[in-house]
């Protein structure tokens, strides 16, 4: 009773909460038309095109772990103590973005149940899916350790936890690329790229959502930045600049040897990429929205203010979001059986149960990190 | 001795694409309705020539019971396996329903069955072979485009064709060593 009436003097907050219920409610039936039509009635997802955009949003969610748990250990582990303030609500997120990520996979995968059981009493150690399971339930782990050490202020604890969950989230991500990047068959992901830009764009995720914890959390208890915060907003737009510029230089390495010398089927993935179904994703979703932007308000002296490192890190949040499914379709988009008179791309497009859990998700995890921040002591943890 | 290793040889040449061998398939194993479901196929290969001097020919295929398997190797829980003879099985208990052997294998061998609840794919009729009878798609083509055996006994019809006349696997650059023989 007595929240209820705290929401309804603060309108704001009301809306808020009214919309991240609507986005579970609408993840709620999604699941649920899942669970009573079936996989093959309510997912896009074909034999050819087996993974859609559960699987390209689960990539979004561990990267966006990854990358909160790299930018936000600068403070307790590595030392750089401008970014300790963001030290207890980075980790948090990363755990947050970790769990809701499992959970979108879940819905997936036919039976998680069954992998529950056969990953643990026999699993395949050639199986890169088996290591990302292994890898990720460590990282998840180790998080939970150095936000424990953080919150209850043990700082050795946190220190070793979160050295070791550092080193936990390079592996378990670098070896998440691999699961794409060990796949002979898909030409347009295999290689060792992948395993080492995955660690590289978790950056510029991490780094975008770090910005925007900082911004609407001020915002939406109405406070101004104070110095420490405002000076954390403006390092964070440089540094992001520069995850930004490395990015545009590992986008522009994956698309030249995909043209130069038409390589079978790799060529075909490009392609859609730049002037097929993936063209509007790509240009104004990854490239303008994602990165262009982005970097040029960051790199404008009179743009990189508090808010125009918001509004960046919001543009590339989105424009990543469509970086990952981008990744995902455009390597099975290529039949590996070029049939005669079925030799143009695959199609996929996902349904509305697809697009109903990626929504609840979002929301829900939205949700946790609002709730977390009402009842969690979330300021503090700095290593002084 | 030896193991026996199952193999398949196709001869191409004779292929009517009547589709004979995709629907006893279907039928023998009890493959699910739907354009997606099927554990083997007829791919019609290019148009060759022009009008009025043209030619097709079809291209038969299934699983090719890789001796290298990249389904088998990217199975995280070992539900896809490999019998002594070579046939690469799935176990249908042990699958998690992650499709990583779909994204793996370079044939589009396997699809999703939701009859079994389980990834599905050719097993070269191993309930048959278990009777001493041949696969279904190679007793019931027309033309007799497969030959079935044990490559590892020479005198075996496969060992003999294979020694007699050139042949072809798909894929071959993907070091999947495949147990199709495709005869040139």
């Amino acid at each position: 009773m007595t929240t209820l009436a705290a929401l309804t003097r603060r309108p704001g907050q009301l809306a808020w909460f009214g919309f991240l219920g609507t986005g579970i409610l609408i993840g709620m039936i999604a699941v649920a038309s899942v669970f009573l039509r079936g996989h093959g009635h309510a997912l896009n997802v074909t034999r050819e095109i087996p993974w859609g955009i559960l699987i390209s949003t689960y990539v979004f969610f561990v990267v966006s772990s990854t990358g909160l748990c790299l930018v936000s250990s600068l403070g307790d582990v590595w030392g750089f103590d401008k970014f300790a303030i963001i030290g207890r609500r980075g980790h948090l997120l990363a755990i947050l973005t970790l769990v809701t990520g499992f959970g979108v996979m879940a819905m997936e995968l036919n039976h998680p149940i069954r992998m529950g059981i056969y990953a643990v009493i026999s699993p395949n150690l050639s199986s890169p899916i088996w290591w990302m399971g292994a890898l990720y339930g460590i990282y998840l782990i180790l998080l939970i350790g150095e936000f424990t050490g953080l919150m209850l202020g043990f700082k050795k604890m946190a220190f070793t936890m979160g050295l070791l969950g550092f080193m936990a989230a390079i592996s378990a991500h670098s070896n998440l690329g691999a699961v794409f990047g060990l796949l002979d068959a898909r030409h347009y992901w295999y290689g060792s790229y992948l395993p080492i830009y995955f660690i590289l764009s978790a950056l510029v995720s991490g780094g975008a959502l770090t910005a925007l914890i900082v911004y609407f959390n001020h915002k939406a208890r109405g406070k101004a930045l104070n110095p420490t915060y405002t000076e954390f907003m403006l390092t964070m737009g440089k540094l992001q600049a520069l995850f930004l510029g490395v990015l545009m230089f590992f986008v522009v390495w994956k698309i030249i040897p995909g043209l130069y010398g038409q390589p079978p089927e790799k060529y075909e993935a490009t392609m859609a990429l730049l002037t097929g179904p993936l063209a509007v994703n790509f240009w104004m979703f990854e490239v303008a929205l994602g990165m262009v932007i982005p970097f040029v308000i960051l790199i404008n002296k009179k743009t990189r203010t508090p808010l125009g490192v918001t509004v960046a890190a919001l543009l590339s949040t989105t424009g990543i979001f469509f970086m990952r499914y981008d990744l995902v379709i455009a390597g099975q988009i290529v039949s590996m059986r070029g049939e005669a008179g079925h030799a143009g791309l695959l199609q996929y497009f996902p349904s509305l149960a697809e697009m109903g859990i990626v929504f609840g998700a979002i929301t829900l995890c939205l949700f946790l990190y609002t709730l977390a921040e009402k009842f969690l002591p979330m300021e503090g943890g700095h290593r002084h | 001795m030896k193991n026996k290793r199952y193999a398949i040889v196709l001869d191409t040449e004779k292929c009517l694409d009547c589709k004979a061998c995709t629907v006893a398939c279907k039928a023998e194993n009890g493959v699910p309705l739907g354009r997606e479901n099927y554990r083997n196929w007829v791919e019609e290969d290019e148009l060759r020539g022009t009008y009025p001097n043209l030619g097709q020919s079809s291209t038969p295929g299934q699983c090719m019971h890789c001796g290298n398997a990249p389904c088998k190797r990217v199975c995280p829980t070992g539900a896809t396996g490999a019998s002594p003879e070579g046939i690469i099985t799935v176990n249908d208990k042990k699958c998690i329903g992650c499709k990583y052997c779909m994204t793996a294998c370079p044939y589009n061998a396997r699809y999703y069955s939701e009859k079994l609840e389980a990834v599905d794919k050719c097993t070269f009729c191993q309930h048959r072979l278990a009777q001493g009878r041949l696969p279904a798609c190679v007793e019931t083509c027309p033309t007799k485009v497969r030959l079935f055996g044990d490559i590892n006994d020479p005198e075996s019809e496969v060992s003999k064709i294979l020694a007699k006349r050139r042949s072809r696997v798909q894929k071959a650059e993907m070091g999947t060593k495949p147990y199709l023989f495709y005869l040139i």
